[in-house]
């Protein structure tokens, strides 16, 4: 039997881990059995062998007691066959590796093990243990035999032993609850409920317990297994889950009102702190030793008492004694002296200006100088002296010519070493020296374009007019000069060849030709220049009114010279020759005005009225302007006969030259006329009654009204006729342009044209599909424009690009419809369109709070679920006019009366 | 109160009840009753603080308001009224045009003849004239008092109230007509070859310069309500144009002869326009037609801030009202000045019954009853401004100056969604044509001599070869990226034609445009 079981525990011991923990269970007695047995039972083996033994069990003993007494067993008969069952590394052959430690689970004493279905043949394991412990007292006989043989004891001694290990308790501690005793934790005497019951025998209430007792122990029902720990987790948080849903939906009508309120508020109860300073000095406690001394001072009962009563008890508390006055006194009079030093020297200070100052003076200086000069003759020969002067001395001293000794020294030292500064300051030097002494230039040749412009400043050109007069003269000569004097052709050279010879002759008659023009002008102005003289003197008696026009008269002529010269009448554009002699016209006006002693009327501007003014309301207008007024005059009467005046004159003046000029001048008149009668176009109002004027002015002063022909009559009564098809054409144009046409489908050139087979068929059709296509769409697009039903109107629709930041390129997040958006957008929401009390509400922001307040989590406050957002906040405003309301009240009452 | 109201409210709110998003809708509700807090605080304001209210004559029994004579008025009015009847009589420097500022307080004048002016009005003070000795065709106020623009025969000037020249602006030519919009302190002017031009007065800068292409026209009037410019022209048709574009926006046949006239009203919904053919006519700009046809015949033509119509021609001015509010104007008033004055402007003062003609003998005004708006608005325009005032205002509408693009034909529409239009691809001629220009253009460009054999002929004509692919390329990836867009879609057209219909409503739908 013992071999058997020995087998089995070898092969357990081999095999099966799990059995181990069975083996300790039910074996107290074999471990204690497996202690003696190495005890006494150690092999006879060699020392070295021996040593090699103890180092494997050291480690082997730590893993399992079990392998250690299967060891002994076997280390007799195969010692290698359990060393390789060793990991290398357990094996310390040369220490080359740690030792590890052994991590494994060692089960405690106690341990009882829940019967768990085992994996692997646990069955067997249980039953061969059942054995093992029915063995087990036979074994213990049989032990105490064995051990009895080997060691030659009486086996008394191990019976003695074992008794001693069965009733022999020896314990380290007392008894307690805490260290239980052996027995108990043994399991034999087992403290049952009637243990616990018995003392409490004859106590009230003991027999309603042991009844409770026994019914328990009648009626013990099993209890299900608890729930996997994850399911019942989840059923809790189930649980807490629809708790706290509840609990949460008492937020909900809270939020609800945050959410959709427009503002929220977070301004409400804060505390600023102090708002006045009154309210600050209130709080204010001296600390210091001074804001001590200075509060018990000011706190004085006794001054306050003093002042409370008449004052008279203050000069008695006010004492100072000598010393302090004079000590102040004396420091008054430090710090006056100080400050009048130091006026004294602020004085002197400002008076030193600076170098800008002195520069800009300068020149301010200087430009008045140049001023005065070009207004005043006198100061400007005043100035010429002296520039003259200056030049004169400049010539005789050479002061400017390097010959200072500051000028000798720098060039001794040669320029380049200098910096820039000298060196720009003796070129300078050097620059003045060359202005002072260059030879004057004669002045004369200037004088030609000063006589013709600048007709502004009359005073000037009036103040000398020998000068002019002398220089025209002389320019007069000189051109005669030029016009007589018969340059002779180069003979030879490059100059001589036949188309150079052309050329300079014909460059030579245009500048006789200007010459000619040149001398005209000369003799012109020459005999205006008498004429000016004569009527200066006039002018200067004559009242404000008209020496405006005396200044312009000059002007006017001037201005009909240089027609004259430019050859202006010439020119073919007919609006600017009108506009010229309008202005020659207007203001010309004034010198006939002055020879005019009886005003003509013209009838022209009965003509205009007659053009428009059949109404009866004007008739009797009409006949009164008919008669001849003497009393009314007319612009336009004037204009006329005034430029027709002035016309003459002009012609007088121009002379032989400008004859063809005037002819061809009248004949544009005569044409334009035709033009007129026939053009196409209905000219603006005021060009024709220009026109007219103009027509007139060739023909007389004194023409009369003409009847308009039948031709002009009904081409004025058609006049609107092709208007309208003009529009229509325009319309078309546009339309064209900003939906064109689709272009006509052609085949390439050559393509299909082989065999006539495409001629004869025509064109594709899938391109006269697309065309039609393409027409359709056009057709379309066309009844969809605005203008579409409006025949007399065209309304561009192009895309104007740069308005198109002005629109929204896609419709806004939360909106879907535009409509919705546009109308949301309708009103304006600035200052300037909504009353003052609105514009607050309308441009409040999201949230309103102070800056730098701490936002607070959500307070949970009862809020009535189906109350208005709006009313809510009117509510709060209303708190908030209430406030004010005091205040308010007040300031009404102080108004009323 | 009620109309007030929903003058107040400025059209209608939306249909908030087709909206999915529940969101939005409390928000769009929340905002709605804001407005209509804002529009009945307003209407109240309007109720109580301006109660004066305009009125016009009215006449009992057989009388006929049109008879009325200047002169009886005067004797029924207050004696600071009476003070607005005057001639004054200039016959020496022509005929006179005039401008009001928008407070009425100033009027500018300018006589033909080079007389340029500033009168406060108020207290009929001068406060400077002088000459400029050559002809003035126009004058206009900008955005205040303190600077004018006249229309001289060469160039516009700007002057400042004292007289002194501080702008030539020589870039518009000989100008007929001269116009301000206050809002987007542009100077509009018209000039004898009949450009347009745009310039803003604040930066100087020239903002559009555009041929009208109908010839010369003095007939040019500032849509007051959205700043379009309205010419007319000697054709009978009225162009209408904004500063950013160079085709008219609007282009209307108004009468078969040349207009003579235009006037807006204040509202900007009407246009009156006067031809050659004795014909005026009154138009609805929101639908282009014709409202209504006066004969008569008018060289100048002005709406008041009430909405009367002043026309005038040959000394004679008569006013249309459309008293009833139907839209239909009839005789109201008339005044005829002394024989032989030729009327060339006529202008209703701001705020004031008042209406000033400018003729060639002078300036007159006379009174109009019920033509000027009774109440005004300080932040508007201030007749009793000071001089601290201005500076402000002056400083605000810089501030609030409109750029031009907000000139349109409805500025209402600023802020709403683009309109949703193609985008115009350019024809294939076009793209041809533009490809060979600018292949043409990068032939052109002159090649720089390099040395060292860098300008052989055959490495000049590589680079030349490089320069045109170069410039060929952008036009040839167009192409292929519309090529492969339009590959793209027949693809997915054909994909969705081709899947059997029972899987059709499988594919991914497209999203809705």
């Amino acid at each position: 039997m013992a071999e058997k079981k020995r087998k089995t525990r070898d092969e357990n011991g081999h095999k099966n881990r799990g059995e181990f923990k069975k083996k300790k269970k039910n074996g107290r007695n074999s471990s204690k059995q497996d202690r003696e047995a190495r005890r006494r039972t150690g092999p006879r083996l060699p020392n070295a062998l021996r040593k090699e033994l103890d180092l494997l069990n050291s480690t082997t003993q730590l893993s399992d007691d079990d392998a250690a007494s299967d060891s002994d067993v076997a280390a007799t008969n195969d010692l290698y066959e359990y060393e390789e069952a060793l990991p290398e590394e357990e094996s310390k052959k040369n220490k080359r590796f740690d030792s590890v430690d052994n991590y494994e689970y060692e089960l405690p004493e106690e341990f009882e093990d829940e019967d768990v279905a085992s994996d692997d043949g646990n069955d067997e394991g249980d039953e061969a243990n059942r054995d093992g412990d029915e063995l087990d007292n036979e074994d213990d006989g049989r032990h105490s035999r064995m051990l009895q043989e080997i060691t030659g004891l009486p086996g008394d001694a191990f019976e003695g032993k074992r008794k001693n290990n069965d009733f022999v308790i020896s314990e380290a501690y007392p008894e307690s609850e805490y260290n239980p005793s052996r027995d108990i934790l043994e399991g034999d005497s087992r403290i049952s409920i009637e243990d616990l019951l018995d003392p409490l025998h004859g106590k009230s209430g003991f027999s309603k317990l042991r009844k409770d007792v026994h019914r328990m122990e009648r009626k013990s029902l099993s209890l299900n297994a608890p729930l996997p720990r994850s399911d019942q987790e989840r059923l809790e948080r189930k649980a807490a889950y629809e708790l706290s849903k509840k609990d949460i939906t008492k937020w909900e009508p809270l939020v609800k009102r945050n959410r959709e309120a427009p503002t929220i508020y977070f301004d409400e109860e804060t505390d600023v702190g102090f708002s006045t300073v009154g309210s600050i000095a209130s709080e204010f406690k001296p600390r210091s030793v001074f804001e001590k001394k200075i509060a018990s001072l000011v706190n004085d009962n006794d001054i306050i008492e003093a002042h409370r009563k008449d004052g008279a008890r203050l000069l008695e508390l006010n004492k100072i004694s000598v010393e302090d006055v004079r000590d102040q006194q004396n420091r008054l009079a430090k710090m006056r002296s100080l400050l009048f030093r130091h006026e004294l020297k602020s004085k002197r200070i400002r008076k030193i200006k600076s170098k800008t100052y002195h520069r800009l003076l300068k020149k301010d200086r200087l430009k008045a100088t140049a001023a005065a000069m070009e207004m005043n003759p006198e100061a400007a020969k005043e100035l010429a002296m002296k520039q003259e002067f200056k030049r004169a001395e400049e010539r005789l001293t050479l002061k400017h010519k390097n010959s200072s000794k500051w000028a000798k020294r720098i060039l001794q030292r040669g320029l380049n070493i200098q910096d820039d500064g000298t060196r720009a300051a003796i070129a300078e030097q050097l620059n003045q020296h060359a202005l002072l002494t260059r030879k004057m230039n004669s002045m004369m040749g200037s004088s030609d374009e000063s006589s013709d412009e600048d007709d502004s400043d009359d005073i000037l050109i009036d103040s000398d007019q020998e000068g002019p007069s002398t220089m025209l003269k002389k320019a007069k000569e000189k051109t005669l000069e030029v016009l007589e004097g018969n340059e002779e052709l180069p003979k030879s050279g490059v100059l001589s060849l036949p188309f150079m010879v052309r050329g300079l002759k014909k460059r030579k008659e245009a500048a006789d030709e200007e010459a000619r023009l040149a001398l005209q002008d000369y003799e012109l102005s020459l005999k205006q220049l008498e004429d000016k003289n004569e009527e200066d003197s006039e002018n200067l008696h004559v009242s404000s009114g008209r020496r405006v026009f005396g200044a312009t008269k000059r002007q006017v002529q001037e201005f009909k010279d240089k027609n004259n010269s430019d050859n202006y009448y010439g020119n073919s554009d007919s609006d600017e020759g009108l506009e010229a002699i309008g202005g020659d016209e207007e203001d010309g006006m004034d010198k006939n005005n002055e020879s005019l002693t009886d005003v003509n009327i013209n009838p022209d501007v009965l003509r205009e009225e007659s053009e428009i003014g059949h109404d009866p309301i004007f008739k009797s207008f009409e006949d009164i302007v008919k008669e001849p007024g003497p009393r009314t005059t007319y612009e336009v009467a004037l204009f006329a006969s005034n430029s027709s005046k002035k016309k003459k004159n002009v012609d007088e003046k121009i002379g032989v030259q400008n004859e063809e000029v005037s002819d061809c001048h009248t004949t544009r008149y005569t044409e334009m006329r035709d033009l007129d009668m026939e053009g196409e176009n209905a000219d603006s109002d005021t060009e024709s009654e220009g026109q007219m004027v103009d027509g007139i002015l060739s023909s007389g002063p004194k023409s009369t009204y003409e009847q308009p022909s039948q031709e002009e009559l009904i081409r004025r009564a058609f006049a609107g006729d092709d208007v309208e098809e003009e529009f229509e054409k325009d319309k078309e144009v546009v339309l064209n342009e900003e939906n064109p046409e689709p272009e006509k489908p052609t085949l390439l050139p050559g393509w299909g044209q082989w065999t006539h087979i495409q001629k004869s068929k025509g064109l594709p059709s899938w391109m006269m599909e697309e065309h039609e296509n393409a027409k359709k769409k056009r057709a379309e697009a066309l009844k969809k424009r605005r203008d579409a039903q409006l025949n007399h109107v065209i309304i561009s629709e192009k895309l104007d690009k740069k308005a198109e930041k002005l629109h929204m390129k896609t419709l806004p997040f939360p909106y879907t419809s535009k409509e919705v958006f546009e109308q949301s957008m309708r009103m304006p929401i600035g200052p300037e369109f909504n009353p003052a009390t609105a514009i607050g509400a309308l441009n409040r922001p999201e949230v309103v709070k102070k800056a730098g307040l701490i936002i607070k989590p959500i307070r949970f406050e009862d809020v009535d679920p189906h109350e208005k957002v709006e009313n809510n906040r009117s509510k709060r405003q209303k708190q908030q006019m209430s406030k004010s309301k005091g205040k308010s009240n007040k300031n009404m009452k102080s108004r009323g009366p | 109160m009620d109309m007030k109201v929903k003058k107040y409210l400025r059209g209608e709110s939306a249909n908030l009840e087709i909206l999915q998003d529940r969101k939005l809708k409390g928000q769009l509700a929340v905002r709605e009753e804001l407005y209509g807090k804002s529009a009945k605080a307003a209407a109240k304001i309007e109720k109580w603080l301006l109660p004066s209210e305009g009125g016009y004559l009215e006449a009992e029994g057989i009388e006929k308001t049109w008879r009325i004579k200047q002169e009886s008025i005067a004797q029924e009015v207050d004696i600071l009224s009476t003070r607005n009847q005057y001639d004054i009589v200039l016959p020496d420097f022509g005929p006179y045009s005039l401008d009001f500022t928008s407070s009425g307080r100033y009027m500018a004048i300018a006589g033909r003849k080079g007389h340029l002016g500033i009168l406060d009005m108020k207290n009929m003070a001068l406060i400077k004239e002088f000459q400029v000795r050559e002809t003035v065709r126009d004058i206009a106020f900008l955005h205040n008092e303190l600077f004018f623009a006249a229309a001289q025969k060469k160039y516009p000037y700007i002057y400042n109230r004292d007289g002194t020249e501080l702008h030539c602006l020589k870039e518009h030519g000989a100008v007929l007509n001269l116009q301000f919009l206050k809002n987007h302190f542009l100077l509009a002017t018209i000039n004898k070859l009949g450009q347009l031009h745009y310039q803003d007065v604040t930066t100087g800068q020239m903002v559009g310069n555009y041929r009208t292409g109908h010839g010369r026209s003095d007939v040019m009037q500032v849509n007051p309500f959205n700043g379009v410019v309205a010419v007319g022209h000697s054709r009978g048709t009225v162009s209408m144009w904004k500063p950013t574009s160079a085709a008219p926006v609007v282009k209307m046949l108004c009468h078969q002869g040349p207009v003579t006239a235009l006037a807006f009203h204040s509202n900007g919904h009407l246009l009156a326009t006067a031809g050659m053919e004795r014909k005026i006519k009154v138009w609805d700009l929101r639908k282009f037609e014709v409202l209504q046809t006066l004969s008569s015949h008018a060289k100048t033509l002005d709406f008041s801030q009430k909405g009367l119509l002043a026309g005038a021609t040959g000394s004679f001015v008569q006013i249309w009202g459309d008293l009833a509010g139907a839209q239909s104007y009839d005789r109201y008033m008339g005044h005829s000045m002394a024989k032989g004055y030729q009327i060339g402007k006529v202008a209703f003062r701001p705020y004031e019954d008042v209406l000033g003609i400018g003729h060639s003998k002078g300036w007159s005004s006379v009174l109009i009853p019920g033509s000027g708006e009774p109440n005004f608005d300080t932040w508007v325009a201030n007749p009793f401004e000071t001089p601290k005032q201005r500076r402000e205002k002056e400083i605000h509408s810089l501030l609030d100056k409109l750029p031009p693009e907000t000139i349109m034909l409805d500025p209402t529409k600023i802020g709403a969604v683009r309109p949703t239009r193609k985008k115009e691809k350019p024809t294939n001629p076009e793209r041809e044509a533009e490809l060979e220009a600018a292949v043409a253009a990068a032939k052109d460009i002159p090649m720089k001599k390099k040395t060292k054999g860098r300008s052989k002929p055959s490495k000049r004509a590589k680079k030349k070869q490089e320069a045109v692919e170069k410039a060929r390329r952008p036009f040839l990836e167009q192409a292929a990226k519309e090529e492969e867009l339009s590959e793209k879609k027949r693809k997915r057209i054909s994909e969705e034609n081709e899947l059997p219909k029972s899987l059709q409503r499988f594919t991914r739908k497209k999203a809705k445009a």
